[in-house]
C-alpha cells in the first residue's frame, strides 16, 4: 500500500522504519519521509505503529 | 503499455455524490490514463466507499499517485485524511456466474492484506472453486500490488447479503486473505454493492 502519496512511501517502508525503532509519527516522518510534507497521510502511519508487535507512543 | 488498477477505501460525508464529482472530473482522470473507475458504497459502514481506477499509464506508479488528480480528488469529496492506496495488477480472474441465471448484482467483499505467496494463494483459490460456488461466490478477482509481492487486494461478487454474511464468518480456509484485513495500513473488510462506474475516453 502507498502510504504518503507526496513522496511515494509504501506500508512496508514504514513498517521497517517502526521496526527499526521509529515509534511516533515525527521519528517515522525523519526516516523515511513519509507524512512529512502535507501529513495527511499520518494517521495511516499512527495505524501502523499501532499494528506493530511491539507497543509504541504514536504521537 | 502498463495497465494497473489503483484503489482506495475511505469514508466520505455523502456517497451519492460521488458519481456526480467523478463525471465532473472526466478530463483530470483522462490526463493520467485513467479508462474506467468503479465506486462500490459500502452497504453495512455508512459514508464508506471503495473507488477502483484502472489506468493505462507508461510513468512510475510513484510519479503517478502524486499528480495533483489524487489530492484533488480527496478534497473534492471530503477526505481530509488520505488513505492507504493499493497499486497493482490483475493476476487471476474466476466467474463462477450461471450464465443461464445470473441473477442481479450481487454483493463485493473486498480485503487488502498480505499473503504468504500469491502464486500459491491463486492455485489454492483455483482448488477450492466448487466449494465457493456452493458458497455462493460468483467471481472472485486477485490483484497482486507492485510495491510488494505478497499484497493483494480481493474482490469478491457473492450472490447475496445472506451468503456475503455466511462467508465473512465462516471462509473458506482457501480465502486466507479475509484473516488479516483492517491490520495496520490495510482497510477492514469492505462490504458494499456497486454504485456507479465512469468510462473515460482519450477524447475526455
Amino acid at each position: 500500500m502507498y502510504v504518503c502519496l507526496c513522496k511515494g512511501v509504501t506500508s512496508h517502508t514504514v513498517a521497517e522504519v517502526v521496526a527499526q525503532g521509529a515509534t511516533t509519527t515525527r521519528k517515522v516522518a525523519k526516516a523515511c519521509g513519509a507524512g512529512s510534507e502535507c501529513g495527511r497521510c499520518r494517521h495511516t502511519v499512527r495505524a501502523i505503529i499501532k499494528a506493530a508487535p511491539t507497543a509504541p507512543e504514536t504521537r | 503499455m502498463h495497465s494497473l488498477v489503483i484503489a482506495s477505501d475511505y469514508r466520505v460525508p455523502d456517497p451519492a455524490r460521488v458519481p456526480r464529482l467523478l463525471e465532473s472530473r472526466k478530463s483530470a482522470l483522462a490526463d493520467i490514463g485513467a479508462h474506467h473507475v468503479i465506486v462500490h458504497a459500502s452497504t453495512v459502514d455508512r459514508g464508506r466507499v471503495l473507488v477502483s481506477i484502472a489506468v493505462h499509464n507508461p510513468e512510475p506508479i510513484v510519479d503517478l499517485l502524486r499528480s495533483r488528480v489524487f489530492f484533488e480528488w480527496f478534497d473534492a469529496v471530503g477526505v481530509e485524511d488520505i488513505p492507504a492506496v493499493f497499486a497493482g495488477e490483475l493476476v487471476d480472474r474466476t466467474d463462477l456466474t450461471d450464465t443461464d441465471n445470473p441473477g442481479p448484482p450481487g454483493v463485493i467483499v473486498a480485503a487488502m492484506t498480505s499473503v504468504q505467496d500469491v502464486s500459491g494463494l491463486v492455485e489454492r483459490v483455483h482448488f477450492a472453486l466448487d466449494r465457493f460456488r456452493v458458497a455462493g461466490i460468483r467471481k472472485t478477482w486477485i490483484f497482486q500490488a507492485f510495491d510488494d509481492p505478497r499484497e493483494v487486494m480481493i474482490l469478491q461478487e457473492i450472490g447475496d447479503e445472506n451468503s456475503a454474511r455466511r462467508w465473512i464468518e465462516n471462509p473458506d480456509p482457501a480465502a486466507e486473505w479475509m484473516d488479516n484485513a483492517g491490520m495496520g495500513a490495510y482497510p477492514p473488510l469492505f462490504v458494499g454493492k456497486f454504485l456507479h462506474m465512469v468510462r473515460i475516453d482519450e477524447t475526455d
